[in-house]
């Protein structure tokens, strides 16, 4: 291993003097600019890649809005837009093609930091306001790609571990905990030990079949806790328990090992837009082989266990009123258990009488695009090899450009002709497609499936 | 229908389930051609209630899905078209362009091909990123020439053909993007037995699923139950409806089970406890 030159890297200016100690990591270094997803290693570069590119917030006299779209010099917004495109095309195209197997049914314990650092206003307005608004944004994200998952919420205030939002599955139950701003003032130190262990004790009697994870956003510099948190990391790690850390201000050595050492993400946020990926990085299911390959007595490959699920019939608003058994009330309208026949509100739930877990079908369904994603298409360069190419996007049948764009030839991965081409079923689609199609629709509409 | 509406519409056109739709041993037999002129009417009701609303035709083939009819690219193709003084001239471009579409993509089936699996999820998915252009402003338009979004889009799918269970997941998927989209799924059954993912489809995006009694009379029921957008359509009182299955098909056999066995990691469904989970292994 080459000794680190120290000074090479933009780490040497940040406060985190403590990432020179692990000299494991220039193994990944040296590769640059790491967009690689799925590897924890790699993703840490990322931030660090970013960082030669972006100044930290702190360092930056004025709100750059403008700085992060600029218009060409025909006026136009173009350039920025493919640029972010281009960003997302590259990030698909090194994702793996096979499908890796994901934990989907967790359990996330969000800390949020409630001292009076995140007072701060290096984030706009505050970090403690933006902190609000992005986590927000991420329940309902997380939510929508975990449906099955269920989510508590737990602040660190005044030395304290607050508990603010107890676990749910249900999103408009965990935005109201979090609605009311006044509750959440900032105040004091934080405490990482009493937060970690508040919610450790809340997940620890689930079943082993989920994930457990904690994810904090941390904008102080400091903890205060009332003993040894390398002990509560050595708990969470016999629990399972995945830590990730968002970090608003510089990288703390004891986040960093948190992080590490349970296999979750750390990443420090160098300005608005960058705290936001590295939230929403977090959101898709992790790959279950982390958990494996952090466990140090775990089995390497725990095998998959079955659970026993209903899959209710739903009533009609029509059908005779009765008494439904969660909240005894007369309604129409419900879904009987599968097993006692009980008359439950909604799902999913567990059966309140004989504790069958009652989902349906859609709800699995809509996790199912993560076990089987649509291959990235490939970028057209030139139409030579082509017999006969399709006049339009064989999605939305807009007609291609005839002519290869001249301007968009600089930006990696995007073809010059606008046209992707997806390897099975050797259509030509259009960027919007390409970008709908994975992102959203999760089915190529050429190979139907 | 202050606002131009957009609608999409999906036809299944399998050759043999057609030809089972129009035996005379059914109670009401309707043949295509039958079915195709009703269908005309009903879209040029559509264009006729407002100027601005558009329209755009998918038709799923066996093994494959095309698109017949869009009123946004259809400008240039309209001066081949013979005038006729007595036809109102949009009607007579969109009547000769869906049947001359649908006459050319059936006579280029081949005898084998006409087996096949028939191109649901193929037209579906199309119809979505169709919507998804119109929805979005699109990068390779300049500002000047972006249009309002049309309001409501909803996508319009006349169904013969039984489920396919291969078909499970995609057609999910297509229901949670129109859910994304706020895109309203409509469900005509014409022939056949009841569907349950397109009936999850309708229920999931607040559509209606209609199995109609009398499909010979099926001008009725586009009129009075799909003409309308969906924003209208809750002061009018349009058939819902009773049960829906949310039961689900067990992934080892295309069995419908009420209870199943769950994979922990991937979800996959099956009927009996199994040591492996057969998916995700
Ligand atoms: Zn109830
Ligand atoms: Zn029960
Ligand atoms: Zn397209
Ligand atoms: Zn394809
Ligand atoms: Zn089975
Ligand atoms: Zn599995």
């Amino acid at each position: 291993m080459p000794p680190r030159r120290i000074g090479d890297d933009f780490d040497a200016d940040s406060d985190s003097d403590v990432s020179i100690l692990d000299d494991l990591e220039d193994v990944g270094r040296a590769r640059g600019k790491g967009k690689g997803k799925a590897i924890d290693r790699r993703r840490k570069d990322k931030g660090k890649g970013k960082a030669k590119e972006q100044p930290y917030a702190w360092e930056a006299s004025y709100t750059r809005s403008w700085d992060t779209v600029q218009e060409d010099e025909a006026g136009s917004l173009q350039g920025a837009v493919q640029d972010l495109i281009a960003r997302g095309r590259r990030r698909r195209l090194l994702a793996p093609a096979t499908a890796i197997r994901r934990t989907i049914i967790r359990h996330l314990i969000l800390v949020l930091d409630l001292s009076s650092a995140m007072m701060d206003r290096d984030m706009r307005p505050t970090r403690f306001d933006l902190m609000l608004q992005y986590a927000r944004e991420f329940i309902v994200e997380w939510f929508d790609q975990n449906p099955l998952g269920q989510i508590g919420i737990v602040g660190m205030r005044s030395g304290l571990g607050e508990r603010i939002g107890e676990m749910t599955g249900n999103p408009q139950e965990v935005l109201k905990a979090i609605s009311e701003r006044h509750k959440l003032e900032p105040n004091g130190e934080p405490s990482l030990q009493n937060a970690i262990e508040m919610a450790r004790s809340t997940m620890s009697h689930l079943p082993t079949h989920s994930s457990r994870e904690i994810t904090v956003i941390f904008g102080s510099l400091t903890t205060c806790d009332p003993g040894n948190i390398h002990d509560t990391l050595e708990s969470c790690l016999k629990d399972r328990i995945r830590i990730s850390v968002v970090a608003l201000a510089a990288e703390m050595k004891i986040c960093r090992d948190l992080c590490d050492k349970t296999g979750g993400q750390f990443g420090v946020a160098l300005n608005e837009g960058h705290f936001k990926d590295l939230l929403f990085e977090l959101i898709p299911p992790p790959a279950a082989r982390a958990l494996a390959r952090t466990g140090s007595g775990a089995p390497a490959n725990p095998a998959a266990d079955l659970m026993m699920m209903g899959f209710p019939t739903r009533l009609p608003d029509t059908s005779p009123p009765a008494l439904c058994v969660c909240h005894s009330q007369l309604k129409s309208e419900g879904f009987l258990c599968p097993r006692c026949r009980a008359k439950v509100c909604d799902v999913p739930t567990d059966c309140d009488i004989c504790g069958l877990m009652i989902v349906s079908s859609p709800h699995l369904a809509r996790s199912y695009h993560h076990l089987f994603p649509v291959k990235a298409y490939q970028a057209v360069m030139a139409l030579v090899d082509t017999p006969s190419p399709a006049p339009g996007c064989h999605g939305c049948a807009q007609l291609f450009e005839k002519m290869a764009s001249t301007m968009t030839n600089t930006t990696e991965g995007m073809s010059p002709l606008g046209r992707y081409r997806c390897p099975d079923c050797h259509n030509d689609f259009c960027t919007d497609c390409d970008v709908f199609v994975h992102d959203v629709v999760h089915c190529c509409p050429g190979c139907g499936k | 229908m202050d606002k131009a509406s957009h609608l999409s519409v999906v036809i299944d056109l399998s050759p043999t389930q057609w030809h089972l739709c129009s035996q005379s041993s059914n109670p009401y037999p309707l043949t295509l051609q039958s079915f195709l002129s009703q269908l005309l009417a009903f879209f040029n009701s559509h264009i006729a209630c407002k100027d601005e609303n558009t329209l755009a035709v998918f038709g799923a083939f066996p093994g494959k899905s095309v698109l017949l009819y869009s009123s946004t690219t259809i400008a240039a193709e309209e001066h081949s078209v013979n005038a006729d003084a007595n036809t109102y001239r949009p009607f007579k471009v969109l009547d000769s362009t869906i049947m001359g579409s649908i006459r050319n993509q059936l006579e280029a089936l081949e005898l084998l091909e006409a087996e096949a699996p028939i191109g649901l999820v193929g037209a579906i998915t199309k119809s979505l990123c169709y919507i998804n252009r119109l929805t979005i402003p699109s990068s390779s338009t300049t500002p000047a020439e972006e249009k309002q979004a049309p309001l409501d889009p909803r996508i319009l799918i006349f169904s013969v053909s039984p489920d396919q269970s291969p078909s499970y997941i995609p057609i999910m998927n297509s229901i949670f993007s129109a859910q994304k989209l706020k895109v309203t799924i409509d469900v005509c059954k014409i022939y056949g037995p009841d569907s349950v993912f397109l009936q999850q489809a309708a229920h999931l995006t607040g559509g209606s699923y209609l199995h109609l009694n009398r499909p010979d009379a099926v001008l009725q029921y586009l009129t009075m139950s799909f003409l309308p957008p969906p924003g209208i359509r809750q002061l009018l009182s349009v058939p819902t409806q009773d049960k829906i299955d949310f039961r689900a098909a067990c992934f080892c056999h295309k069995k419908i089970v009420d209870i199943g066995f769950v994979c922990s990691v991937c979800l996959s469904i099956f009927c009996n406890p199994v040591p492996v989970c057969s998916t995700c292994r």
